[in-house]
């Protein structure tokens, strides 16, 4: 087929392929969701992680064993990096070990903001570090990637779509100012509040903090007086009473997966 | 719900899930009868009256090699056992998996990998293992001189592969050890482990 027709046809034709590192049992690079950026806009980026069959990487409470893959970024001056966003993980086993992380691929999201005044071509580096696991053996990765964006309009890159598509996977912060955690019986409470329009009824909850409540446990969701309450025992190695509590809810008659954020006073 | 029923029923969730609980300081530390690398016999019991540090080991687990890459569990190794504590390595990756190694080879890599350890035993079908709820590689014990075990835990405070860490971090187990030659209840006597799963045996 002439490259012509295919143009015309409206195909999605991509010049460049997915450049990615490989490290163990897994493979990632960078995904830009702009072509170019502007002075002081948040240019979207995506860590896409590749996970060979058989393996499993680790979420930011990984469970019991294991470890969230980490991200050091070396950036231009002035330039800034925003917390490393992780999608909704799966839950899993490894031997006896519950754990939370990925399986196949996972697209993880960074914003990274340019200073106003910024200007050329922007170098964008990040180290990576994750372990893969299987029920036989443990192994790590590390990669180092890069990214060069031109200065420019901020247009749609090509990946735009893959990121768009990443981006639902990833928890969105509801506010949980009105929530409260209370131990009862053995079990941690988590009790929220969510806006209309958001219905977490059938969604499954994966604890974002360690050491909160027992990994290995289902967590499970009531509706309340007030809202909703989401409960599972403490887990054994929590150091007293919670001073933190993360829980993502995902899937159920949720349109987007959600994260209410608690804080102790 | 009946008395032996309920009995029935705690120690099948302890078998089914042997390395899901953890075994609280306080609680008397399980027999155990395994060979050393030379095919000798080393029990719990010929260790009676003296302090004993287990500690679960996998050398290519990124964690395991933090530690013994960077000398500390050897520096701590030689330190204790100069204090007349009975340290013991164990190896309870079953074979095939990651970590396993034949008496022989695992004397001879232990050497290579620094091992100052008063033993290094095989636990190759895991029953010490799970024994004692071992999770991860480094997975640390310390037993007092009464048999009890006063530490249940990590290494330390970091739970990284990052060999910088070990400076900045809380040494759980020096402070566990110090605190039972002195006499004294360990702070933090149970904190968790981390680390890769001990390869037991895959279902």
């Amino acid at each position: 087929m002439k490259l012509s027709a295919l143009f015309a046809a409206g195909l999605p034709f991509s010049m460049t392929a997915f450049a990615a590192e490989k490290s163990g049992h897994a493979e990632a690079g960078l995904i830009a969701g702009v072509a170019s950026y502007q002075p002081g806009k948040t240019v979207p980026v995506g860590i896409k992680l590749k996970i060979e069959p058989g393996w499993h990487s680790y979420w930011v409470n990984p469970g019991v064993g294991g470890m969230p893959m980490s991200a050091k970024w070396t950036l231009p001056a002035g330039w800034k990096a925003g917390e490393l966003q992780a999608p909704v993980p799966k839950r899993f086993k490894t031997g006896d070990l519950p754990g939370f992380g990925y399986e196949g691929e996972a697209i993880y999201r960074v914003d990274l903001t340019p200073p106003a005044g910024s200007s050329g071509e922007a170098e964008l580096k990040v180290a990576l570090s994750w372990l893969t696991c299987n029920e036989s053996a443990c192994v790590p990765g590390d990669v180092e990637l890069s990214l060069k964006l031109p200065a420019g309009d901020g247009a749609a890159s090509k990946e735009a779509a893959v990121l768009a598509e990443a981006e639902k996977k990833i928890p969105k912060s509801v506010d949980s100012s009105s929530s409260a955690v209370f131990e009862k019986d053995g079990q941690v409470v988590l009790a929220f509040t969510v806006p209309g329009g958001i219905d977490p009824e059938g969604s499954q909850a994966f604890p974002a903090t360690a050491e909160v409540v027992d990994a290995a446990a289902p967590i499970v969701l009531k509706k309340s007086e007030q809202g909703w309450t989401a409960s599972a025992p403490k887990d054994e190695y929590a150091n007293g009473p919670a001073k933190a509590y993360d829980l993502v809810l995902s899937g159920g008659k949720l349109a987007h997966p959600v994260i209410v954020q608690w804080r102790g006073k | 719900m009946k008395q032996h029923t309920f009995l029935g029923a705690v120690l099948g969730a302890m078998i089914c899930s042997s390395t899901a609980w953890a075994i609280e300081p306080g609680d008397a530390a399980p027999a155990f009868s395994v060979k050393n690398t030379k095919g000798e016999e080393v029990t719990l019991a010929s260790q009676k009256g003296k302090v004993v540090v287990l500690e679960w080991v996998n050398y290519e687990c990124p964690f395991v090699k933090k530690h013994y890459g960077s000398g500390n569990i050897p520096k701590l190794q030689e330190k204790y056992t100069g204090k007349d504590v009975v340290w013991i390595t164990v190896n309870s990756s079953a074979e095939g998996q990651q970590g396993y190694l034949a008496a022989t080879e695992l004397g001879e890599r232990s050497k290579k990998e620094g091992n100052k350890a008063s033993q290094i035993v095989l636990d190759t079908d895991g029953a010490v293992g799970k024994a004692y709820g071992a999770k991860t590689t480094p997975h640390l014990f310390v037993i007092d001189k009464e048999g009890k075990v006063a530490y249940n835990g990590a290494i330390d405070s970091k739970d990284t592969t990052d060999v910088k860490d070990i400076e900045s971090a809380d040494s759980y187990i020096s402070n566990a050890i110090d605190a039972v030659l002195a006499g004294k209840t360990v702070d933090n006597a149970k904190t968790k482990p981390y680390g890769c799963g001990v390869k037991y045996a895959s279902k």
